[in-house]
């Protein structure tokens, strides 16, 4: 286990402690996390790294309040997210957090408008929605429905879904993995936009080691583990990226 | 609107086909409930209202002559809170231009119009008036029936003497809202007519002065609904006056057949809508399950997004609740519409002041609740699987289905000479489960219903056939107002037309077993008498004892006998000696609880050396003959009652007619189940295989030969679900033959092999059918689309 090595000063937005996940299927267990300790810092791009299977979206999902740890912790903020009941979950998820998914996962028969209003009805204060729309520079083809859009469109719809409901904490699964390079790249500006503009604090999970060049912090996994933890003080924007 | 109402329009927009399968299963279901249960209400309201109107007897009690002075101890018990009595007296009546005698049954009435005990209720013209003794009200469907009305005269053969009677008007009473004629099953309007006249003109006319042949009771809250003990004591008090039957309000023949009536709609009213709608929520089920499937990572996409189970839930609650809204809306019209006509039907038979089909908003409102309550537990039940999955979990792809070897792999040989297509058939329907096991309960409740429509159908043919071919064989019946001796027989004989003559005995009685006491009649029969064959279940015929009697079965278990026991007889009539007589055979029959027994035995057994009541005719088809027959009839004062057979058995064909509307209906809802329910399996089927389908297409597959690949499975399935569903009808139909038996009739379950063939063959029909538009579907895919798409 690594300890964090950040400035004292952050304030911690997600604490895990000892997170371990082990999923039973049928006669055999698949130990995909196992003793994770990770502290995240508000307002930090933090991008993880790790070849596929090594237990990123897991991480993400038990973060996001998707699913539920065999193991150990899971705080946010002052609260225990792995104590919560069902409800204070849904609550969490439509409150706090903003998912960004590998395979957008728009509502097919949605137009894009009415994809992020799927979320904004949820929400008490939410953005609005041909706002959220142009954020991610979508506000034109707002009537249009995901099989018409490419999938950089789609995805930033999702962003878009995403943004519009305010969320504090921002989890990207892979946003650029279905995606081609200047696609992608346009997406990770928004993200990073958004962090920078908005005061977000972004998630961000990949296989792509390349991207870890733009975050605040890099987190490395292997098999369940976490192997390496850095800083990266001199963040490159998305532009300068290659890979 | 919601956003998510709109995806649920576009998606109810998308699934068309799925949803008019749900909602036609749907709104069978309800049209049934609706229909029965307001055809019940509409019967049930009118019975009770009619007798009230009409005040109707709870018990009366038929004797012999009783001077009116002697009821007063029964008047004065406290069980008994009102007491009438009157004369009653069966009449032939003479119409002309009608060549047949026609029997009917005089009933006295107040000479002024005060209400009474089994009052009636004016139809057409009016009361008694004071201008002529001779007055007549008429049954109004009998005046209907032969264009009598007020104003017209009347002959009538009363008492021995042509008698003239003026109309007065028409009437019904509660009395006869099913109203037939001695014997009969069916009402036969122009054949058996109620006659009300004055009472001081029927004391006169029948010798009855300050007395009376019947008396009408109703009980005060003392009995507490209970006449038997009342009737048990009025028959001792008025046993000097010959008591021959006492009957309670529940043996009153129209009330029981109505009771009948209304108890066994009661009863379909539940059960077979239960089977549809449980059909209903099963295919809901499936539906809801594939779509939820379906949309899997749109369900762990929402509840990412932070909805909750319960709003997820209730978006494809919904999808089911449209189903069910639109199912019962077309339910509650078609089945108000239904009991209309239904209503209308028995209106044909029962006859009531006024049977309307009322709107019964009650029923409308279970109708509704009941479909939107089945739709709702299909939609929880289907979509269950998907919103118990943890948000991350519904996000993954779903895990590859059952695999493993099926049931019939096993089977080496077979698995192994079955072609490529059979065997992605098989494996779909085993592996399948739930939908497979949808379909074939569909196909189980559409063939059991379609068995039991028919087997009834059946039932009654056969019992016509059974009892007026075989048991009963006579062309014309007559019963005579007094026992006669042989002279009486010799005459009949000589009637014009006649073949044959056979003598007949009935004499009323009580059979007594221990405690059990049970009212009836035992027909006297010639050793070899060839009109009335008494048979056994098979149909043999059995010979008449020459000591002893033959029971049917029905009276036999009522009254606890075996054949070879001995059973007490008290003669009605004469000496009343109670005799010991031995039960020689157990007779079957489906109508009725004859006691058969040589006529000498049976006339020594009432003090007489050969007597006869009534004699059964062979006669000659050639109707020249037959009318100087019914003339001659006419013209005999001694003939109570004339009984033709061919008319019996016209009156019940004309039953059977009617009830194959209801067949008919039968057979059409049945039909829109099946259609339903493979319509359903095969879309959902389709659309869970769109990939393996577009492979297919790929691999150069026609759209027919994919249409083969499901038509097959949902022959298996509804095939399988018809051979179930054949016994269940089976056994449906026992315990409906059950549920409606009783001393008036049996229904005979009977089947024939062309019954069950019929029953596949229809299945199969639809089956074929439905698969017309699946076929149809498939044709306009486009199944490249399908193999872009990614699930
Ligand atoms: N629902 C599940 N059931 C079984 N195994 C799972 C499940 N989800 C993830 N896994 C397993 O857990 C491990 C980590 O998966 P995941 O977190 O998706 O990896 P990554 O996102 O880094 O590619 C993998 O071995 C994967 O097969
Ligand atoms: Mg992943």
């Amino acid at each position: 286990m690594s300890q964090p090595t950040a400035d004292k000063a952050n304030r911690v937005l997600l604490r895990l402690q000892n997170v371990g996940k082990t999923f039973q299927m049928g006669e055999v267990a698949v130990e995909a996390l196992s003793d994770v300790s990770l502290d995240v810092y508000a307002g930090e791009f933090l991008v993880m790294v790790g070849p596929s299977g090594s237990g990123k979206t897991t991480i993400l999902n038990l973060v996001g309040g998707l699913d539920s740890v065999t193991a150990g912790r899971v705080w946010f903020e002052d609260r225990e997210i792995t104590a919560f009941t069902p409800a204070e979950l849904t609550r969490y998820r439509r409150e706090t957090v903003g998912f960004i998914f590998q395979f957008y996962n728009l509502v097919p028969n949605l137009t894009a408008c009415e994809n992020v209003m799927v979320s904004t009805e949820l929400s008490r204060d939410p953005m609005d929605v041909v706002e959220a729309l142009r954020l991610v520079d979508m506000e034109d083809r707002m009537d249009h429905f995901p099989s018409q859009l490419s999938g950089g469109e789609q995805q930033r719809v999702a962003i878009a879904r995403a943004l519009a409901k305010k969320p504090t904490l921002l989890l990207c699964d892979e946003p650029t993995g279905s995606l081609d390079f200047a696609t992608g790249k346009r997406v990770l500006r928004t993200l990073l936009d958004l962090k920078q503009q908005l005061g977000k604090t972004v998630v961000l999970i990949t296989h792509n080691s390349a991207i870890a060049q733009m975050a605040d912090r890099v987190v490395r996994l292997r098999s369940g583990q976490v192997v390496e933890l850095h800083d990266n003080p001199q963040p490159l924007p998305p532009e300068e990226v290659v890979w | 609107m919601k956003t998510l109402d709109r995806k649920l329009l576009r998606e109810v927009r998308g699934h068309l086909g799925m949803l008019l399968a749900v909602t036609s299963i749907i709104a069978v279901g309800v049209t049934c409930l609706v229909t029965m249960v307001s055809a019940y209400m509409n019967l049930a309201e009118a019975k009770q209202l009619y007798y009230a109107q009409c005040r109707m007897a709870d018990f009366s009690i038929e004797l012999k002559k009783v001077p009116l002075a002697e009821l007063a101890p029964l008047a004065a018990m406290p069980e008994v809170a009102e007491l009438r009595s009157r004369i009653q007296h069966s009449v032939t009546v003479d119409l002309p231009g009608v060549i047949e005698p026609i029997s009917g049954q005089i009933y006295s009435l107040p000479d002024q119009r005060r209400p009474v005990i089994d009052d009636i209720v004016i139809r057409q013209g009016s009361y008694f008036t004071d201008r002529r003794d001779n007055e007549v009200i008429v049954n109004e469907k009998f005046a209907k029936a032969h264009r009598l009305r007020p104003g017209l005269w009347i002959r009538m053969l009363l008492n021995n003497r042509q008698q003239e009677l003026f109309i007065v008007g028409t009437a019904i009473s509660s009395e006869f809202v099913y109203l037939i004629g001695p014997g009969a099953i069916v009402p036969d309007d122009k054949r058996f007519g109620v006659f009300y006249m004055k009472r001081t003109y029927a004391e006169e006319t029948f010798d009855f002065e300050g007395s009376a042949n019947q008396v009408l009771g109703r009980l005060s809250a003392a009995a507490g609904g209970d006449s038997r003990e009342v009737l048990r004591r009025a028959e001792d008090m008025l046993s000097s006056y010959g008591v021959f039957t006492t009957t309670p309000l529940e043996d009153q023949p129209s009330n029981k057949f109505l009771t009948q009536e209304i108890q066994g709609l009661k009863s379909f009213a539940v059960i077979i809508p239960c089977m549809f709608l449980a059909v209903a929520a099963l295919v809901m089920n499936v539906l809801l399950g594939r779509l939820a499937q379906q949309q899997r990572i749109v369900v762990g996409t929402l509840k990412a997004l932070g909805y909750s189970d319960l709003q997820i839930f209730r978006h494809f609650l919904k999808f089911g609740l449209i189903v069910g809204i639109a199912g019962g809306l077309i339910g509650c019209g078609l089945g108000w519409w239904l009991a209309k006509l239904l209503t209308a039907l028995y209106g044909i038979f029962y006859q009531f002041p006024e049977l309307h089909n009322r709107l019964h908003w009650s029923v409308l409102a279970v109708g509704m609740l009941v479909s939107a309550g089945c739709a709702a537990l299909g939609s929880l039940r289907g979509s269950r699987a998907v919103l118990r999955l943890h948000p991350a979990e519904a996000m993954r792809p779903s895990p590859p289905r059952r695999g493993g070897a099926i049931l019939i792999e096993r089977i080496g040989w077979l698995w192994r000479s079955l072609g490529s297509g059979w065997r992605m058939v098989l494996r779909n329907v085993s592996r399948s489960r739930m939908r497979t096991a949808a379909c074939i309960f569909a196909a189980a409740m559409g063939a059991c219903v379609l068995v039991n429509g028919f087997m009834m159908q059946l039932s009654l043919g056969f019992l016509i056939d059974f009892q007026f071919q075989r048991i009963m064989r006579s062309d014309i019946d007559l019963t005579f107002n007094d026992e006669r001796g042989r002279d009486a027989l010799a005459e009949a004989a000589r009637l014009p037309g006649v073949n044959r003559a056979e003598p007949t005995l009935n004499v009323a009685c009580t059979f007594i077993n221990g405690w059990r006491r049970k009212k009836g009649s035992i027909t006297g029969l010639l050793s070899d008498a060839t009109m009335t064959i008494p048979r056994d279940i098979e149909g043999r015929r059995l010979r008449i004892p020459a000591h002893g009697i033959m029971m049917s079965r029905q009276l036999a278990k009522s009254l606890g006998i075996e054949r070879g026991d001995l059973v007490g007889v008290e003669p009605i009539k004469g000496q009343r000696r109670l005799c010991s007589v031995p039960v020689v055979e157990i007779s079957d029959s489906y109508l009725g609880t004859a006691v058969y027994a040589d006529i000498q035995y049976l006339s020594r057994l009432v003090d007489e050396e050969f007597a006869i009541s009534g004699v059964q005719l062979a006669v000659d088809r050639n109707p020249v003959h037959r009318a100087a027959l019914y003339r001659e009839l006419k013209r005999l004062p001694a003939v109570q009652a004339v009984s033709s057979r061919a008319d019996m058995i016209r009156n019940l064909e004309d039953i059977l007619k009617t009830q194959s509307i209801f067949i008919a209906m039968l057979v059409l809802f049945a039909g829109i189940v099946f259609f339903g329910s493979i319509l359903n399996a095969s879309l959902v089927s389709l659309a869970e295989r769109q990939r393996e389908v577009a492979t297919l297409r790929v691999l150069g597959y026609g759209p027919w030969q994919i249409g083969s690949l499901l038509f097959r499975e949902s022959m298996i399935t509804t095939i399988l679900g018809t051979l179930l569903g054949m016994p269940l009808g089976y056994l449906m139909t026992l315990a409906i033959a059950a549920e409606y038996a009783s001393d008036l009739f049996r229904l005979p379950v009977v089947t024939s092999p062309g019954l069950w063939i019929l029953t596949m063959v229809l299945a199969i029909v639809f089956g074929l059918i439905t698969h017309l538009f699946v076929q149809r579907t498939i044709n306009k895919m486009d199944w490249l689309d399908a193999l872009k798409m990614q699930e």
